[in-house]
């Protein structure tokens, strides 16, 4: 993303961060409470017999603070509690899919309105989620004519 | 599905989404038993056996579906989102199983080209052999080959695991960015080739590394994931592997490169 281009965080400065809170337009519990994420069974959470996709999640770091990334709306969700010492990974993947299960992932709300195809609203983190995208209809832009040659 | 063709003043209609069949409806002609369904692909197209499979596994909520007689059709069970069994009766053609996300899909046949590509989350068998650029731009899950593959194996992979139990082709890893291979027989020219990331092991001859892929050092966390995936399988005891990783020198992310660097976590 360029300079020019880049969006203002809530302080008005420039950034070039994609943040799941300024996505959402607010902070989740979760992200604060450790006590929200611990019951999460991240193997009942994945296909097969082991962790499988989350094997690949790990805590990163964004803006300086401790994150984990949501590639479900290419942003990352700030873990502001304590994390206990060797627990990092454990604790980035509680808190994805606590957020990935809650339904706040950007990318994943935009399904309601933009899907184009039958597909699930979650994902397989969870067992029976709702189908959208069942009838889509083209946006039609007021006023719009197309152009003559076409 | 509601019909979506947009209309223009020339009279020329398109589909706004770019479907090929954009009328086509799920045939309805699946065998269903209880909580398992069995589609014989033989006279469907490839979009009416996805619609297909599609009704059965979102609409009727069916968790285990069988598709006989695939005949090499293209882009069969693309873009699935749900957890759930799927399972091929003979061999699906190129792209097979791309966009998954959940599904835990057995191939009993072989595969073409691109066979998982930018699969998400899931597993995927196949029985015998797949072609070139099997799991293409791979982001997780596990996609195991009990066979050998061709070039390109995991080209611009970003996470999940590729299993071989045969040998690879050239230009194995090729820019793989994150997630590991596991390769049990050899591999061709150019392993790893211009890799930014990721691990490759491989348990016999390596004709050629490729760009900036270096020997790696072994660790006890490479043997837990080696052992773990081949428990799950049912592979047997694991060979001994080679570890090969990138070097570094040919690719970095740096402060300057935010947004490239978010295209592979």
């Amino acid at each position: 993303m360029s300079e020019t281009t880049a969006p203002r965080s809530d302080t008005g400065a420039r950034t070039v961060a994609i943040d799941a809170e300024q996505l959402a337009g607010k902070r989740f519990d979760y992200q604060s409470d450790m006590s929200l994420v611990e019951g999460i069974d991240l193997l009942a959470a994945t296909p097969g017999d082991d962790i499988n996709w989350l094997e690949d999640i790990e805590l990163l770091e964004e803006d300086g603070v401790p994150a984990v990334f949501d590639r479900y709306s290419n942003s990352f969700i700030k873990i502001y509690f304590d994390i206990p010492e060797g627990r990092e990974n454990e604790m980035a993947r509680k808190v994805l899919v606590k957020h990935l299960m809650e339904g706040n992932s950007y990318g994943i709300i935009l399904k309601d309105v933009h899907c184009k195809y039958e597909q699930v609203d979650l994902g397989p983190w969870v067992g029976e989620p709702r189908t959208v995208g069942t009838d889509w209809k083209p946006p039609v832009l007021e006023g719009w004519e197309p152009p003559a040659a076409h | 599905m509601a019909g979506v063709s947009a209309g223009s003043k020339t009279g020329i209609s398109y589909d706004a989404r770019g479907l090929a069949e954009p009328d086509a409806e799920a045939p309805g002609t699946a065998e269903i038993d209880g909580g398992r369904a069995r589609i014989d692909a033989t006279d469907l197209t490839t979009r009416q056996i996805n619609l297909e499979l599609r009704r059965l596994i979102y609409g009727e909520g069916i968790a285990d579906v069988t598709v006989v007689n695939p005949g090499s059709k293209h882009s069969l069970a693309v873009g699935i989102l749900k957890r759930c069994q799927i399972t091929f009766e003979g061999s699906p053609g190129w792209f097979a199983c791309g966009l998954i996300d959940g599904p835990e899909v057995r191939i009993d046949g072989r595969v073409g080209w691109s066979c998982a590509e930018n699969m998400m989350s899931g597993s995927i068998v196949v029985e015998r052999s797949a072609g070139s650029l099997t799991g293409a731009a791979l982001r997780g899950g596990d996609l195991v080959v009990k066979g050998d593959v061709g070039a390109r194996t995991g080209i611009d992979q970003k996470g999940g695991t590729i299993i071989v139990t045969g040998s690879v082709g050239i230009n194995t890893g090729f820019m793989m960015q994150r997630g590991r291979q596991i390769i049990c027989g050899n591999a061709g020219n150019g392993l790893g080739d211009s890799m930014y990331d990721g691990t490759l092991y491989v348990a016999g001859r390596v004709a050629s590394l490729g760009i900036d892929c270096v020997p790696g050092e072994w660790t006890d966390a490479d043997a837990e994931v080696v052992e773990r995936k081949f428990r799950i399988y049912g592979l047997g005891p694991p060979p001994e592997f080679q570890k090969f990783v990138c070097g570094k020198q040919l690719h970095n992310y740096d402060s300057l490169e935010p947004s490239e660097r978010k295209l592979v976590i």
